[in-house]
């Protein structure tokens, strides 16, 4: 059955488009949770014709397909959970169009998110949306997963910066969603497309707006001797009805396993430090710069670093975006979670976190999109430990539970995935998602399309759990961004 | 029993509703003021609550009668003709503040509300969301939404899309479901609501929503810049997009327009800088800088008459036409259209791509004119257009949505499945589905 399907691909797509060899899938059996799945096949299509050849074959032999980018998803959506046709769409990486007038770009779902700002830089533009790891992360990747980032507070996440698609469906065929602008009649598609992992269809090209560089930007570090004070200052900042371009959260854990590597600046012996960013009209950054330190004194900040130059902002940048990775100074393992909760809500379930962290003896470093209500608390831990890997699971349900609790939700940008799944009934009841199998079935997706990701357990994915989210706990690599 | 010997299924479906609704109210006669492109419905039911909505959907899906929710009414020109109408189903009733906390800046309310009362609540926190539809202060938020109406923020606010956090809509069957929820950014499930704004309700009647809000700008300053040609206009427009400058609406006036808005019958564009004063003080200087480089007049204009009268020029007009085209291209569909529609009002928001023509068509063979010049100048402009109000004859002749495309199967499917008697809205959306 196998070698029927790696002959049908390679006869559809050429020999050199697709590998099968053992030692050849392993490096495609993960993505940055280490959640681990072996395909039977991955394909490396050149074109949308080619995409749709593949997924042709899979259908026919009723095979699942996996669409993938670079790997560095958070919620195991580009694992094959039960083996199938891994379509990596890295080779389809050209920029097709840029029109800088109608600030817009049509690319390929390989495309780099930050080769994508580069390439439209000299006009003064850049793409929005920015995950910590646009250094790797492709467009594709980033429109199945809706990825957000720190610039996404004042701009929106990814699905405020797609236009429109060129899509493969289930069975091949190719149709386009969206267009080059919002009112394109008909209903939004590409509104419900974006952020469905993969499980609706494969885009093979997307377009999107462009936004302008700011004219000027600032970069405030504030320094916190409590925990408390600073996120009663995110909640002060939040209030006082100014939105930043950027407003996140480091704590003790963080500053300790950041500033030793990096020197960017965060004091050892702070408890937590705010990173907020403002930017725009010269006139208005200056303004605001001053409004939010305001608002950070009167919240007890013990120290404010003004940044405005490019390599001082940088600096100050450098260690929120290492935050993750440098963690594995402080302890073998850690497992990454993803909340969002009202921002009012914020000091009292980043206290939740400490408290259940110690409950289970584990310590928890925070770092977050604070002005978004985006939590990401790290649990730390040594998985030579026996027994250790099912408390993790446990502590990390029981701070998803809070989120949720607090009115929040249980993913704001790394997706449900493999590892979520089983939460998503503690926000959406049967008829709920009863109307998003409605979705699927419109896009023609059924069971083979991605299986195991974004919703409660399908058939044939029982088993698969266990071991996934067993794994999904166990040791991340060092290129985890957040 | 009862059901059994009823004459006809829109009085046994009455009968239902009284016994299962306990707060509708309803309607058997003077109906007129609930048709749809002339054709009126058997019977109103006015909601009161959501579970009114939901026993309602239920007995008429039941006996598969069509069902038309209804707002205010202020947008129910756009669409095409029903292909059935048995019941308005009206949400006014459907009011309750659910959830506000300023300080989280989201707001959950029930559709029914007009919009304009959300916002002057929020306005006492400083707040707003930022959707300005067309047409007089009634239209309630679940109505806007269903026609997804948009006004001059636009130009940076986007649409509803892009503040809708959350939603509950009402299926055909009476299901109630929802999607998203309270937070500004959450990725859980499909993101259903997108599907909603839009579609008429023929998807499912939007009875709660949740919004992220912005908050309201310090200072803002309407001015008027009277060019020689639209270009001109918009020439200026995208010098100020392009300086990053705090603009918060910029709609380019044709002359006919311009008159009746803000004064002079020239091309003009009507800006308003809104912020914090002193990025008010340096848009609105550098916008008379560029103007008076071009030789355009630049007037300060009163924004609490100007905005409220481009608003009423733009709704509830025998004939609405709005066109997409890409920005580049707006000056140049723009005077096309003028050239050729005769007495329309025509506005665009030009950094959308957007190009509204409302018209007085006195007759369906003005009206059948307007709309092939409308679709000419979209064609040889690479744009598309929409037919947001016509008379039910002229509707007949052509879906008001253009021509579907090879994503139509999809919706086709779409609606199937979430509407599989086909019982809400009827034959109203792209396709006529």
């Amino acid at each position: 059955m196998t070698r029927d399907v790696v002959r049908a691909l390679e006869r559809a797509l050429g020999r050199e488009r697709v590998i099968a060899s053992a030692e050849e899938l392993i490096a495609f059996e993960y993505d940055a949770t280490i959640e681990r799945g072996q395909p039977q096949a991955v394909v490396f299509p050149d074109s949308t014709e080619q995409v749709s050849a593949a997924v042709k074959v899979a259908h026919r032999y009723d095979v699942p397909v996996i669409p993938r980018g670079a790997g560095t998803g958070l919620s195991g959506g580009a694992v094959a959970a039960v083996g199938g046709v891994v379509v990596a769409l890295t080779r389809m990486k050209r920029v097709l169009e840029v029109d800088a007038v109608n600030r817009l770009a049509v690319v390929e779902p390989g495309v780099v998110n930050l080769d994508l700002s580069r390439a439209v830089s000299p006009f003064g533009l850049y793409y929005a949306p920015d995950p910590s790891s646009q250094r790797a992360c492709t467009i594709g990747g980033n429109v199945a997963e809706n990825a957000g980032g720190p610039h996404c507070l004042a701009l929106g996440t990814t699905t405020n910066h797609v236009l429109g698609c060129e899509l493969v469906l289930a069975d091949g065929t190719i149709a386009q969603i969206g267009g080059r602008s919002r009112d394109v009649a008909g209903y939004d598609l590409t509104g419900a497309f974006v952020g469905s992992e993969g499980t609706l269809a494969i885009a093979t090209t997307i377009t999107v707006r462009l936004s302008r560089l700011p004219e000027s930007t600032r970069t405030l570090l504030a320094i916190f001797d409590t925990v408390d004070d600073a996120s009663n200052a995110v909640s002060s900042i939040i209030a006082s009805g100014f939105v930043p371009a950027a407003l996140e959260m480091m704590d003790r854990n963080i500053i300790r396993a950041v500033e030793p590597m990096l020197h960017c600046g965060y004091p050892l012996d702070a408890e937590a430090v705010l990173l907020i960013e403002v930017d725009g009209l010269e006139e208005s950054t200056a303004e605001q710069a001053e409004a939010v330190a305001a608002i950070c004194r009167a919240n007890a900040a013990r120290e404010l670093r003004l940044a405005v130059e490019e390599a001082d902002r940088a600096l100050l940048w450098s260690g929120r975006k290492a935050s993750i990775s440098a963690l594995g100074h402080l302890f073998p393992n850690y497992y990454v979670l993803d909340g969002v909760v009202p921002r009012t809500r914020l000091p009292a379930v980043l206290r939740q976190t400490y408290e259940i962290a110690e409950r289970y003896g584990f310590a928890v470093a925070n770092v977050f999109h604070a002005g978004d209500g985006n939590l990401h608390p790290n649990l730390l831990f040594d998985e030579r430990e026996p027994g250790v890997t099912a408390r993790v699971l446990e502590a990390g349900a029981e701070i998803m539970r809070a989120c949720v609790a607090a009115g929040g939700s249980i993913t704001g940008e790394h997706g449900v995935g493999l590892e979520k799944r089983d939460f998503l009934s503690w926000i959406f009841g049967e008829d709920d998602l009863r109307a998003m199998a409605g979705l699927k079935a419109a896009f023609g997706a059924g069971e083979q399309y991605n299986p195991c990701k974004a919703f409660p357990t399908h058939h044939g994915c029982g088993e698969v759990t266990q071991a996934q989210v067993q794994r999904a706990a166990a040791a991340v690599g060092a290129d985890l961004y957040v | 029993m009862s059901d059994a010997v009823a004459t006809r299924p829109v009085d046994a479906f009455v009968a239902a509703v009284r016994a299962g609704a306990a707060g509708a109210r309803i309607l058997g006669a003077g109906l007129a003021s609930f048709a749809v492109d002339g054709r009126a419905p058997s019977v109103a039911v006015f909601a009161g609550s959501i579970d009114d909505v939901q026993a309602c959907l239920r007995e008429a899906h039941r006996r598969r009668l069509a069902v038309i929710p209804w707002g205010a009414g202020s947008h129910m020109a756009l669409g095409n003709e029903p292909a059935a109408y048995d019941v308005a189903l009206v949400c006014t009733g459907l009011q309750r503040l659910v959830d506000y906390q300023p300080a989280d800046m989201t707001v959950t309310v029930e559709a029914g509300l007009p919009l304009a009362e959300l916002q002057a609540m929020l306005a006492t926190e400083r707040q707003f969301v930022p959707l300005d539809p067309p047409g007089r202060d009634v239209a309630t938020i679940g109505g806007a939404l269903a026609a997804n109406a948009q006004g001059s923020l636009r130009h940076t606010a986007g649409t509803a899309r892009d503040w809708l956090i959350g939603l509950t809509v009402v299926q055909a069957d009476g299901t109630l479901v929802r999607s998203g929820g309270r937070v500004v950014k959450n990725v859980a499930g499909y993101d259903m609501s997108k599907l909603y704004i839009g579609s008429l309700a023929t998807l499912g009647v939007i009875v709660e929503v949740t919004f992220k809000l912005a908050p309201r700008p310090a200072a803002s300053t309407t001015l008027a810049l009277a060019c020689d040609s639209p270009h001109g206009a918009a020439m200026l427009l995208f010098a100020a997009r392009d300086a990053g400058l705090a603009v918060e609406a910029a709609e380019m006036l044709a002359p006919a327009a311009a008159a009746e808005i803000c004064g002079a019958a020239r091309w003009s564009a009507l800006v308003r800088a809104a912020g914090g004063a002193s990025a008010v003080g340096r848009s609105v200087r550098e916008l008379r800088e560029n103007a008076a480089g071009m030789q355009a007049d630049v007037r300060e204009v009163d924004a609490a008459t100007a905005w409220p009268a481009w608003r009423r020029r733009f709704a509830g007009r025998p004939v609405m036409l709005g066109l997409s085209v890409l920005p580049s291209r707006v000056a140049d569909a723009a005077e096309a259209l003028d050239g050729t529609i005769e007495n329309a009002t025509i506005s665009c928001t030009v950094s959308a791509g957007v190009v509204r023509a409302a018209c007085d068509a006195t007759d369906d063979a003005a009206a059948r004119a307007a709309i092939a010049a409308a679709r000419e100048v979209a064609r040889q402009h690479d744009g598309a257009t929409i037919v947001g109000a016509a008379p039910a004859a002229v509707k007949r002749d052509a879906d008001v949505f253009g021509p579907t495309r090879n994503d139509f199967p999809i919706m086709r499917r779409l609606k199937h499945e979430l509407d599989p008697q086909r019982i809400l809205a009827p034959g109203r959306f792209v396709g006529r589905l």
